[in-house]
């Protein structure tokens, strides 16, 4: 079995297998802890609304912005790039549209009557440049700030690694550079199932993490009056 | 009738004649210009060698494609120069006969003839599962590769084990490279391959002596070093993003390109984009179907033809479903003992 | 990175000349498991949900004060976290039974967490920028109060912190502070009544620096006319339990308030200037109590803009101009940001805010305990000069603020830099300036 073969075939089956079940794993581990109850009484009627925090913290407050600056324009400048190479390329689309087909037997590509839009490989290429150079960005800033660098562990370079791969590779095999398309296109293909495979174990979970942190932040605030 | 230039004249082929099909041959082989008069100098006077073709677990497609002409073409023109010993579908004899007839060329040419075969070997059950004249194909290939001066895996079948060996592979059915070690095999796949893609490879041979640059599945170079993707005539399409949804859509009507509904174009190596079907007339893309990658190994096996490539085989809804159900279980298992733990701290206090 | 280079990042975040305080005689090996078992009693879904959303991103580095007038990284929030978040993914997060097989994460050592005493106490003030910054939403100010219960289990606090916690409330000296208050300003300043609506408190830094806030007090209340009590089996409203990370200390110093409420049937219970006293109380009162709390509990300073919004507490205009210092415990964390704000309104005080203001205030730096802890001064104090430019910038006349921590860190640092401006009481400024009766 050659390697595109392996990494379209086996491959893949193992790396949703390990993502699927690695994720669940680790929310469902975090979900089923200890809550506790919480008996004073609130300032508020309504400690719901403060789950608007987890739009509200998508942005600092502006008297934090000064040294927060670089790292947010940085962040959303590769998250928004990965995003629309990730979503927006039709070969991606038929992917998604596959698993949502056979697991949900729901054909969410078509939302709302139409089909979900895509955009030429050109623009996809520019986006995903855009994303790497941001990748390589805040690398070098992990990298040269104190701060970051203390703080930085195995997981903070392997998660970069590993999110950095598949967006190279694609751009490699979409060009037909480094090495020929096939090639390119198992490498891509292994990159992404590295990615789904280390995905539930180190800091790329803040994907979902980040939602359940704000919110209850978000909830215990607002019940208090506190400051969001 | 000693050389090919001989052959040729006899069957009233005239020098000009020989020397279009030579200066099509030296383009074909991708060879430079200049190469054209070595190469009929080396057919005119190349004595015509013994072809024993083999035909094991096929369907026969791959010398219909070779074969089916209206009118005479380089196809039938290889088949004139060289001397067919053996092939069970074009050959007169039959039975024991023709048994005889492939003894004899073996024993006249041994180390010299060129093993042509096509079809799959099977080999499950100690290979009944094909067989003829009481013997088991196993044992055809065996001795018949051992005089040969190269083998030619003509077709999937033979080249990666095709048809025959996609799952189950009930007959145990193995390309022809499994079973024959230390004889150069030349893989000429495609289901079927193109006609002149198999000439152009035997004319190589011919004109040479020696088997053309392989690449890594050992395909020749000259017909398989490109994908269908590179030379795809909607290859524009692709890029703009501009694809058929469905084979009747505007899309389709468009001529847009055919990566949703399954072509494997981008993977696939083969000559069929440049060179095309039926003298040049088409290939499938452009008859609007995709590409099913017939020339790639196990194209069977790698999930429905008009399933887009990047969907992958991934798996199914009861796997992931299997998968997600442990993940669950995994995490309340921790859970549980996570918490087990703070109520033995929080008694023990 | 690997372990070694985890050990040598570690060793770096000491402080050089910093020697941790141990309380008692046991081994480095019990320290370290009493933290564990403190560490894991505080873990739950909560905890969880934040420990593992960190992503390295640094940017809480920008919003402490610390950090900020240091430059120092060892002084990043969630960094003063770490051996509590090793300490959470090796031993109760969903991966922890691979952490520890696979040992991909050390275990906390007893070096570590003496390394800790210094980030943990010296330099977090527990103000919570941290956790209004934190990208992720992770608050970071009130996991460190988790952190501080397993230090407070492994005997690792701060000496000061530490005796202060176990010295608790002295309600003999009390009384015969009372009195003598009470006979000194000719004013009546009941004390241990069997039955009164309002149960009122007072901190211990008050007690011991600003007595004239107990006058302030009891003048405002007989203003009101309002049935009211001190009462000297629950009058200390400060909560060093709380502040050395010691639970149980920190659960008895609130239940005394609580029963004393209750005895004399109080409808409200009033506390003081003071900021963690709030949050203890308020916030962190019913849950130890193990249901809600029968009586409404007030900030003196939330107390006093109630009054005056219905016009029962009438003040004399001052003409002055003023700029609110928010105590991060109250304010930020507590909620209590608009009623001090009223309060100066009715003063008539021309408000000049300072920047940041409300939520975003910068720390007076002494909070959490860190202006008890005499090894930490010289950080407190640079972290002064951030209060210092900030009022300095608004121009205005008179500091307020409504916390006696906040005050007693002005006031040491207006003496440490010869400072031109004196912090002054929200209360005793409301006590001094009523309107003619």
């Amino acid at each position: 079995m050659d390697l595109l073969a392996f990494a379209r075939g086996p491959g893949m089956h193992w790396a949703m297998i390990v993502f699927a079940a690695g994720i669940l794993w680790r929310v469902i581990g975090v979900l089923l802890l200890r809550g506790r109850s919480e008996l004073s009484e609130p300032r508020s009627a309504s400690q719901w609304k403060g789950l608007r925090l987890i739009g509200l913290r998508s942005w600092p407050r502006k008297e934090f912005l000064g040294g927060t600056a670089f790292g947010e324009i940085m962040g959303y400048t590769f998250h928004i790039g990965f995003l629309v190479a990730l979503f927006f390329y039709l070969p991606h689309i038929l992917f998604f549209e596959d698993v949502a087909k056979t697991v949900i037997g729901v054909n969410f590509r078509r939302v709302f009557g139409f089909d979900w839009p895509y955009l030429p490989g050109g623009a996809i290429y520019f986006f995903s440049a855009v994303s790497v150079a941001a990748l390589i960005a805040v690398l070098v800033h992990r990298i040269a700030s104190p701060v970051k660098r203390m703080l930085s562990n195995f997981d903070d370079y392997f998660s970069w690694f590993v999110t950095i791969a598949p967006i190279a590779t694609g751009m490699l095999a979409y060009s037909h550079f480094a090495a020929p398309y096939p090639m390119m296109l198992a490498l891509h293909l292994l990159s992404v199932e590295l990615l789904m495979v280390w995905f539930p174990f180190g800091k790329l979970m803040h994907a979902f993490w980040m939602f359940a942190a704000r919110g209850i932040q978000g909830v215990e605030f607002e019940r208090k009056g506190a400051s969001l | 009738m000693t050389t090919l230039g001989d052959a040729l004249h006899a069957s009233g082929v005239s020098r000009r004649a020989f020397l279009k099909f030579c200066t099509a041959l030296t383009s074909l082989m991708a060879l430079p210009p200049g190469a054209a008069p070595a190469v009929a100098q080396a057919l005119a006077t190349a004595k015509r060698p013994s072809v024993i073709w083999l035909s094991f677990q096929e369907c026969t497609g791959c010398t219909e494609s070779l074969t089916r002409t209206s009118a005479p073409t380089l196809e039938n023109l290889i088949l004139d120069l060289v001397s067919l010993d053996y092939h069970h579908t074009l050959q007169a004899a039959a039975g024991f006969a023709a048994e005889e007839a492939r003894a004899r060329a073996m024993k006249e040419f041994d180390g010299k003839y060129l093993l042509l075969v096509d079809g799959s070997i099977p080999t499950a059950d100690g290979g009944i599962y094909g067989t003829w004249g009481g013997e088991s194909f196993v044992d055809i290939l065996e001795q018949s590769v051992k005089g040969a001066a190269a083998v030619v895996a003509i077709g999937s079948c033979a080249a990666f084990g095709g048809l025959p060996k996609a799952n189950p592979n009930p007959t145990g059915a193995v390309p022809v490279s499994a079973l024959v070690k230390g004889k150069p095999v030349i893989n000429v796949p495609g289901c079927p391959p193109i006609a002149v893609v198999m000439t152009g490879v035997l004319a190589h041979y011919l004109t040479f002596g020696k088997i053309p640059e392989l690449d890594a599945q050992g395909r020749p170079l000259a017909f398989y070093g490109e994908t269908i993707h590179d030379r795809c005539y909607r290859r524009p399409f692709y890029d703009a993003g501009k694809f058929a949804k469905t084979f009747d859509d505007e899309g389709a009507r468009s001529g847009w390109c055919l990566y949703e509904l399954g072509c494997k174009g981008p993977i696939t190596h083969n000559a069929c984009a440049t060179i095309k079907w039926n003298a040049g007339t088409s290939f499938p893309i452009q008859s609007g179907h995709g590409c099913l990658g017939c020339s790639e190994p196990d194209f069977w096996d790698k999930g429905s033809f008009y399933k887009a490539l990047a969907t992958t085989e991934w798996g199914d809804a009861k796997t992931l479903g299997a998968a997600a159900a442990v993940g669950v279980a995994a995490g309340a298992a921790a859970a549980y003992l996570a918490r087990k733990r703070q109520e033995r701290i929080e008694k023990e206090d | 990175m690997s372990a070694a280079t985890g050990e040598l990042k570690r060793a770096a975040g000491t402080s050089p000349g910093f020697a941790c305080d141990r309380q008692g005689t046991r081994s480095d090996d019990e320290r370290v498991a009493q933290a564990m078992r403190g560490f894991v009693e505080d873990f739950g879904r909560k905890a969880a949900l934040y420990l593992e959303s960190c992503i390295h991103c640094g940017m809480c580095a920008e919003s402490c004060h610390f950090y900020e007038v240091t430059g120092d990284p060892k002084y990043t929030p969630v960094w003063k976290l770490e051996p509590l978040k090793q300490a959470y993914k090796r031993e109760y997060g969903p991966f922890a039974p691979i952490f520890r097989l696979l040992n991909l994460k050390r275990a906390v050592s007893a070096d570590q967490l003496a390394e800790w005493q210094h980030l943990l106490y010296d330099s977090c003030t527990m103000c919570g920028r941290c956790s209004l910054m934190c990208p992720m939403g992770i608050d970071i100010a009130g996991l460190i109060s988790d952190a501080r219960h397993g230090m407070a289990r492994a005997g690792l606090v701060p000496a000061e912190l530490r005796e202060a916690a176990d010295r608790g409330a002295a309600p003999a000296d009390f009384k015969d502070r009372i009195g003598r208050l009470a006979a000194e300003h000719r004013i009546d300043i009941p004390l241990d009544k069997a039955k009164a609506d309002v149960l009122c408190t007072i901190s211990a830094t008050e007690i011991e620096k600003y007595p004239a806030s107990i006058v302030a007090t009891a003048k405002i209340m007989q203003r009101l006319g309002a049935d009211w009590t001190f009462r000297s089996d629950g009058y200390q409203a400060n909560n060093f339990g709380l502040l050395a990370g010691d639970a149980q200390k920190q659960k008895e110093a609130s239940m005394k308030l609580i029963d004393a409420a209750v005895a004399c049937g109080a409808k409200s219970l009033i506390l003081p200037e003071c900021g963690h006293a709030y949050g203890a109380l308020r916030w962190m009162g019913a849950n130890i109590y193990g249901k809600p709390l029968p009586f409404q509990v007030l900030h003196i300073s939330e107390f006093l803009a109630e009054n005056v919004r219905s016009g029962k507490l009438r003040l004399k205009r001052l003409d002055k101009s003023a700029t609110f210092h928010d105590p991060c415990q109250s304010s930020r964390r507590g909620g209590v940001i608009e009623a001090p704000r009223e309060v100066l309104a009715a003063l008539g005080v021309e408000l000049k805010e300072m920047f940041p203001t409300r939520g975003t205030n910068w720390c007076c730096g002494g909070g959490g305990g860190v202006v008890d802890i005499r090894r930490a001064d010289a950080l407190r104090h640079k972290v002064f000069h951030l209060k210092m430019n900030q009022i300095d910038d608004t121009g205005a006349e008179l500091p307020v603020t409504s916390c006696s921590d906040c005050r007693k860190t002005f006031d040491d640092g207006q003496t440490h830099y010869r400072w031109d401006k004196s912090m002054n009481s929200l209360l005793e400024l409301v006590a001094d300036n009523l309107a003619e009766a």
